[in-house]
């Protein structure tokens, strides 16, 4: 029973994860191995709020969104301005920079050891400490990111967003700015990924920079590409499928010293694999 | 003094990471692909020499047999991943994905063939010093990746502009659709191009490994560093991508300097974020 509450915890938080990737790489057409930074971003900003008692868990994730919104906004406004392909190396660069911060920064993040003992959330001056109580928070954020992102899509701005998608020159002809649309929409990335870094600190009470690397930025492109572009569906699926993955794998006998490598190698293959003959996803659109 | 010897050290990093910039900056100039996997040839030209050394190969012949397996990796990719993707008129996106997706293949068969863990060559010819002059200690390794990374970098200079097959290439990369109607058949240039630049990849990536160890996720800062120097020197000049290479890998060590190593990821990045706001088209570009 814990097993599955707490695979259900994890999915609800990737869940999170992998709206926010449609969002910047489904639907907004942005490439970014970035995501895990932001995501760790968010985690750290959380953990040492609470950790250091200086708010309560709301406002704590209220402030990581907000910082993760603006780090966002920051990193693909000025790339985005010349072409997608500086974005390319701009994500590149402030994953690699991030690892390089979560790793070193000890004072700020532990460093390699990581941050042990972070308090669980509470809610209305309650403690939420049992596992329960956590699975029934993240399902119901992963409902209401679920939530957010159908009305997004269904807005004028979800539109401009999918015509963007079709169309780049015929939205800028009408008289769109089609920058301003993939910087809020990577802002909107950008508050999905750093609440759910927020709850992903929590739930765990520990976190350390190997869930912030560059493999969990392809893990999140795998959930996307597997689940399948641009719907809600597909970030949900994803998500839930990959995350059982490594239960699988442990079924089969493979020596612990590759089991890492075995399962970043099979993420691998099932992005070259579904680019080849089936870009859509298992319950998306055409990517 | 040590400032001396970071300049050396610069020095030799610089043209090794120019190979690895000169040659991306081919394959991107040429098929518009940013071809991520290029990092995942780079490491593995690496470990095939190693194991072909540590099987009483000599060096040299590892080395080619290394060089000759990446052209097949490189020309594999392009015909079989890339050619295949654009013909089903794959989005940009897709092929970026499809390629990053190669990278964590490539790197992880590496790490479960042969563990994560550092590896070192046994060649103890590599860690001869050669020239000391005062505190400044150069070793034997260090001059050849130097040298072998020029002569790299004029083979293709010469390549480009001075042999039919270089200029078909320089046709396709500046208009593919003409050089598709005066039959100069771009697909079969696209291939030969991914493994040109994939066998001179494998010099650097031979090379530098005897120096400071193999590794299979060492690629990566390699590669952006090189993406990077590309940018900065103007896309689709080569003379710019080897020499901003030169010069970032010259920052990088000079910062040591002043801030531990672990930050040197900072010293680069926050180089390309200098180009990106004030000289996005690089500072080779006008020479084009």
């Amino acid at each position: 029973m814990d097993f599955w509450l707490s695979y259900c915890t994890l999915a609800a938080i990737y869940v999170l994860l992998g709206l926010s990737t449609n969002l910047l790489v489904g639907i907004a057409g942005i490439f970014s191995v970035s995501q895990a930074a932001v995501f760790g971003v968010g985690a750290y900003i959380v953990s040492w709020l609470l950790m250091n008692d200086v708010m309560g868990f709301i406002p704590a994730l209220t402030i990581a969104a907000g910082c993760c919104i603006a780090l966002n906004i920051l990193v693909t406004l000025p790339a985005l301005r010349v072409s997608g392909d500086y974005f390319v190396v701009t994500s590149f660069g402030i994953q690699l920079l991030a690892t390089a911060i979560f790793t070193n920064w000890t004072a700020g993040t532990g460093g390699a050891n990581g941050l042990p003992g972070i308090p669980p959330p509470d809610l209305f001056d309650k403690t939420l400490d049992s596992q329960a109580h956590l699975t029934a928070l993240s399902v119901s954020c992963m409902g209401l990111g679920c939530l957010a992102f159908w009305l997004i899509m269904r807005a004028p701005f979800g539109r401009l967003l999918r015509a963007i998608r079709e169309d780049e020159l015929a939205v800028a002809a009408a008289g769109k700015s089609v920058l301003r649309a993939k910087v809020s929409a990577a802002a909107m990335a950008g508050a999905f990924a750093g609440g759910a870094g927020g709850l992903y600190a929590t739930f765990l009470s520990f976190i350390d920079p190997s869930s912030f690397d560059l493999d969990a930025s392809i893990l999140l492109l795998t959930m996307v590409v597997v689940g399948g572009a641009r719907t809600l569906a597909g970030s949900i699926l994803g998500p839930f499928l990959l995350l059982a993955l490594p239960q699988v794998l442990s079924l089969i006998d493979i020596p612990t010293t590759i089991a890492a490598a075995a399962r970043q190698l099979i993420y691998g293959l099932l992005l070259i694999l579904f680019m080849l003959f089936r870009p859509q996803g298992l319950a998306g659109e055409k990517l | 003094m040590l400032a001396l010897q970071l300049l050396f050290n610069g020095l030799v990093t610089g043209c090794a990471l120019g190979v690895v910039a000169v040659t991306f900056s081919l394959v991107y100039s040429t098929t518009k692909l940013f071809h991520v996997a290029h990092a995942g040839i780079f490491t593995l030209s690496g470990y095939i020499a190693w194991s072909l050394s540590r099987q009483g190969v000599p060096f040299i012949l590892a080395m080619a047999a290394a060089v000759a397996a990446s052209a097949a990796a490189g020309a594999a990719i392009q015909a079989w991943l890339y050619a295949r993707l654009e013909r089903k008129n794959a989005t940009h996106l897709v092929i970026l994905i499809a390629s990053l997706g190669t990278l964590a293949v490539m790197q992880n068969i590496i790490a479960a063939v042969y563990t994560p863990n550092i590896l070192q060559f046994s060649l103890p010819w590599a860690g001869e010093v050669v020239a000391a002059g005062g505190k400044v200690r150069l070793t034997a390794i260090q001059v050849v990746i130097a040298l072998a990374s020029l002569a790299v970098y004029g083979g293709l200079m010469w390549f480009a502009h001075r042999t039919i097959l270089g200029k078909q290439m320089r046709a396709v990369a500046s208009n593919p659709f003409l050089a598709e109607i005066t039959r100069l058949r771009p697909r079969r240039v696209h291939v030969l191009v991914m493994a040109i630049a994939s066998a001179a990849v494998a010099v650097p990536g031979v090379l530098q490994p005897v120096d400071l160890g193999l590794q299979p996720y060492n690629g990566t800062t390699p590669l952006l560093t090189a993406t990077i120097a590309m940018i900065a020197g103007g896309v689709g000049s080569i003379t710019g991508a080897f020499v901003l290479a030169v010069v970032i890998a010259e920052l990088q060590n000079m910062s040591l300097l002043f801030i531990p190593g672990e930050w040197s990821i900072g010293v680069t990045f926050f180089i390309f974020v200098v180009f990106m706001l004030f000289r996005p088209t690089g500072l080779f570009a006008a020479a084009r």
